[in-house]
């Protein structure tokens, strides 16, 4: 393409707190409409906002996840506008001094090399109701109406649709290991809205437009490839990009005009009177700084680097932090690294996928996954039954030596006990031993297999084919 | 028994007299929205400071069993779901609310004809108004009716309506008293404050009422510097210019009695104060602005009927259910606030408040308090025939100051010109509350509140 793109992206996401960012309701809008609101939340005349500091806090971490600088003097501020699930008409929001601003981000491109996105500003608000309309009536819930929102700004460094999808992943996974999100999508809990321009090459940003309500990474990179081209055409044309909102519609795979920037509103921003600057203190800066865990990127390098997991491996691990919690809780167990990482993405994962559940709500405790290790590792079953054993401890919640006490899967290694079993195999076929002693060492796997089949899988094989191979030598 | 503890008869012994002496006085000047003295009786502790004490409120304060109106059409009919914390201090404090006081609508007025919804006189001559804009509480204290009111102070609601009605009016310091349930007009500038018939009494409501509450951020702890004797006062500088005769008079007498009283006074001036009256209509219209956009028609109150889309009911509601003056404020506020425009005004204004703010601190480097006029003139005329609206606010100066300041100020009654109250307001630095009380009382014991005819207390005998 002759020209260059430029895409920048507002994320807001729905934070996980126990009550609503200015007053004590439940932050918890998937109830009985109306049925989580109060005076403040509602609107109600001499109500006033509380700061919630829970919201503080996690704004605070994603700010500083986000490598930002952190206000000393955080404002909240009002943004007017009359919408009728909006209860007060104007949004507690922040403008001039948010929570976070001139930040980074270190976005992992599909060739594996690195671009910093500079992020403009983080900054937190409250969500308005829901309305819901049908031919005769609209209808408004309010249980949403001020459950704490944050907004994430970039600086329009991003090239591509693609580009703004890989941010947009590798975003909704830091912000979900910073536990301050579900970051679901589908469900609004992370909400996109990214905008574009083009111009010719080193001629600086365009005019831009803006794409509302993206509700998946991949429509996020869709709607901005539609855009791209559709920028281009017009200015091939000689025409000129109107500053607008536009809408995606994903049954035409196009963009549409929603408003032109002479529709915009004038928000007419001005501090919120009855809520304080805040401060961020010492110690609330301390205990933000202390929950700075290891973010996703810095935990695969090492899982790669120290614990020589493949990178296929260490992508699966930490993709998600309760996956990767999960897997560290097994090594503290004392588990071998390798070991964890092949069941983890193996057997585990596949009983997991197949029921429905996440690792942390299984049945699978490290202290049992161990527990089964060691069982495999000293030869008291076989890896072969080690996997039947792990798929009872899914079934039957139990720890995998009593479930192998239980149901006799322990090993027979005892000599006198294999030797008569494998006398009775020999015996039992005759033609086959007389193969093997005419060179035929592949009929010794026969042999086994039918031991095995006479044990229920109970024998120790590397004994038993010692065994095997001795007894026909020896009567040679 | 102590003048305030023969007021609980009111709710007891003597309720029946009591009912029929303010309905006596209701018919004369129309100070309550509502009077019910059983609504909520049930909420007060019945014991502490001021136990059984009846006490009015102004309509735009939340107390749950009666309606909140603001005095606006829009809010008509509303029944407040829940009770403001000043409120229930004074309920856990013994005192019990015994209805609603009338006001101009939304806080916005100085004489009480703009409430849309009654009719309000002041009791010493019902041909003029009682002030504005709590002049039900005013003028129901000064008719005996109740022994306090709660008001609202945005620029001078409380102290200008006391003067009128010849009753003490404080306007706390910022941040002391809750907000929480004060329907918002301009949230930076307004507390609620109280108008009471003696010193001691408006001292004790404050004290009940006062505190840091988790439902205000914006309350603070109270920490007065604990020198509460008033050895010099400075005296604002007013002259024929800006006082009418009656008041200047008046004016003179207070500040020879401070002397006659052993108070070492000293004029000044406010270089400041010719710009506090833009910059406070500036600052309170521009909240105004977002504070009265919640109501809309949607979730309580009047809502439009026949309209066809959310945004037709938003503006039909909104259309009919303010008045005038409510409009008129909503529309300068949205005015100021727009993009491009806010350093000429809003900012600007912002400046002249640290500058108000400025002078008063210098004025209190060497004073312990400073006394100034309430308002230019005594208690007008009902309609514009004395004042005209923008005369009426231009008249602010003296109260708003005090509001972009956030600082203390207590009116309190001076003399009677012409059969009409005058009062003198004190200013004191931030939590300096104290101060005002002790002048106050001071000046009361040789020269106490003059009642209005009429005026009875034989219904508790
Ligand atoms: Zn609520």
């Amino acid at each position: 393409m002759k020209y260059q793109s430029f895409v920048g992206l507002e994320i807001h996401i729905q934070l996980i707190t126990e009550t609503k960012v200015f007053c004590s309701c439940p932050n918890n809008f998937g109830d009985e409409p109306n049925t989580n609101v109060c005076p403040v939340c509602m609107g109600y005349p001499g109500a006033l906002p509380s700061l919630n500091e829970e919201a503080v806090f996690k704004a605070l971490k994603v700010s500083r996840a986000l490598n930002c600088h952190i206000n000393e003097k955080a404002v909240f501020e009002r943004k007017n506008y009359f919408y009728p699930d909006m209860p007060k008409n104007y949004q507690i929001s922040q403008f001039e001094f948010p929570f976070g601003i001139n930040g980074y981000f270190d976005l992992e491109l599909d060739d594996g090399s690195v671009k910093r996105i500079r992020i403009h500003d983080v900054h937190l608000e409250e969500d308005a109701g829901k309305m819901i309309h049908d031919a005769y009536q609209s209808r408004l819930d309010y249980n949403r109406a001020g459950t704490p929102l944050l907004e994430i700004v970039t600086e329009p460094d991003l090239l591509d649709g693609r580009e703004a999808e890989l941010f947009v992943q590798q975003f909704r996974q830091l912000v979900r290991y910073l536990e301050v999100t579900d970051g679901n999508m589908e469900e609004g809990s992370l909400r996109c809205d990214a905008n574009t321009s083009i111009n010719l090459p080193g001629k600086g940003l365009g005019t831009k437009t803006e794409v509302k309500n993206l509700n998946s990474s991949r429509f996020v990179n869709k709607a901005l490839t539609y855009e791209i081209k559709r920028h281009a055409k017009v200015l091939d044309k000689g025409d000129t990009i109107v500053q607008e909102t536009r809408l995606w519609d994903e049954g035409s795979s196009t963009t549409r005009s929603m408003r032109s920037k002479e529709d915009s509103h004038d928000y007419r921003y001005f501090p919120e009177p009855d809520l304080p600057p805040f401060r961020p203190d010492a110690a609330l800066m301390a205990r933000v700084e202390e929950a700075m865990i290891e973010l996703p990127n810095d935990r695969k390098k090492r899982y790669e680097a120290e614990l020589k997991l493949t990178s296929d491996q260490a992508v699966f691990i930490t993709a998600e932090k309760n996956t990767a919690d999960w897997f560290e809780a097994v090594l503290a167990a004392g588990a071998d690294a390798s070991q964890t990482a092949a069941w983890l993405s193996g057997d585990i994962q596949k009983i997991l996928n197949k029921e429905g559940k996440s690792i942390e709500q299984s049945p699978f405790t490290p202290e049992r996954i161990k527990e089964l290790f060691d069982l495999i590792n000293s030869n008291r079953i076989s890896n072969n039954i080690g996997k039947d054993v792990l798929q009872a401890i899914f079934d039957e919640d139990r720890d995998p030596s009593a479930i192998v006490k239980e149901k006799g899967l322990e090993q027979v290694s005892d000599t006198g006990a294999v030797e008569k079993v494998v006398e009775e195999v020999l015996a039992a076929h005759r033609a086959v031993v007389d193969a093997i002693r005419a060179g035929e060492d592949k009929q010794i796997g026969f042999l086994m297999g039918q031991l095995m089949k006479a044990t229920g899988g109970k024998v120790n094989p590397q004994l038993a084919r010692e065994m095997i191979v001795n007894k026909i030598k020896r009567s040679e | 028994m102590s003048d305030i503890k023969r007021w609980a008869k009111a709710l007891t012994e003597s309720a029946d007299s009591y009912k029929k002496y303010v309905g006596s006085w209701e018919e004369k000047i129309g100070s309550f929205l509502q009077f019910d003295p059983e609504a909520a009786q049930a909420d007060s502790s019945g014991q502490g400071l001021l136990a059984v004490i009846p006490f009015g409120v102004k309509d735009n304060i939340a107390v749950k069993g009666f309606n909140m109106t603001c005095g606006s059409k829009i809010l008509e009919n509303f029944d407040c779901p829940y009770t403001a914390t000043a409120v229930e201090n004074l309920q856990k404090a013994g005192a019990v609310p015994v209805g609603k006081m009338n006001m101009d609508e939304f806080g916005m007025g100085s004489s009480t004809d703009n409430s849309a919804l009654a009719e309000t006189h002041n009791p010493w001559d019902t041909s003029r108004v009682a002030g504005g804009s709590s002049g039900g509480s005013a003028a129901a204290v000064a008719a005996g009716q109740v022994p306090f009111a709660l008001g609202s102070d945005t620029g001078g609601s409380v102290r200008q309506p006391a003067s009128f009605c010849g009753v003490y009016g404080l306007k706390p310091t910022y941040g002391t008293v809750s907000r929480y349930g004060l329907t918002a007009y301009a949230s930076s500038l307004e507390t609620i404050g109280v108008c009471a018939e003696t010193a001691g009494l408006t001292r004790d409501v404050f004290k009940a009422m006062r505190g840091k509450d988790i439902m205000d951020n914006t309350t603070v702890e109270y920490k007065p510097s604990g020198k509460d004797d008033v050895e010099t006062v400075a005296v604002l500088k007013a002259g024929e210019g800006d006082l009418n005769v009656d008041v200047l008079r008046s004016y003179k007498t207070s500040i020879a009695r401070l002397k006659d009283l052993g108070y070492k006074t000293v004029e000044v001036e406010l270089p400041t104060l010719k710009y506090v009256v833009p910059a406070y209509y500036v600052i309170a219209t521009a909240e105004a602005s977002a504070n009265l956009a919640r109501f809309n028609g949607i979730r309580y109150g009047l809502a439009a009927q026949g309209a066809e889309t959310p945004s037709a009911l938003m503006e039909e509601t909104r259309h009919s259910g303010f008045g005038d003056e409510v409009k008129l404020r909503i529309l300068l506020g949205t005015y100021v606030l727009r993009s491009g425009f806010q350093d000429q005004f809003y900012h600007r204004a912002q400046k002249i408040r640290t500058a108000i703010l400025n002078d008063f601190n210098r004025i209190f480097e060497s004073a312990d308090a400073l006394m100034m006029p309430v308002f230019p003139t005594a208690a007008f005329r009902h309609g514009s025939s004395d004042l005209t609206q923008l005369q009426q606010k231009a008249a602010d100066l003296y109260t708003c100051s005090a509001n972009l300041a956030g600082l203390p100020a207590l009116a309190v009654p001076s003399t009677i010109e012409e059969g009409l109250p005058v009062g003198v307001q004190f200013m004191a630095p931030a939590f300096e509350e104290e101060r005002l009380f002790r002048i106050a009382e001071k000046l009361e014991a040789v020269f106490p509140a003059q009642k209005p005819e009429g005026y009875s207390q034989e219904w508790k005998a």
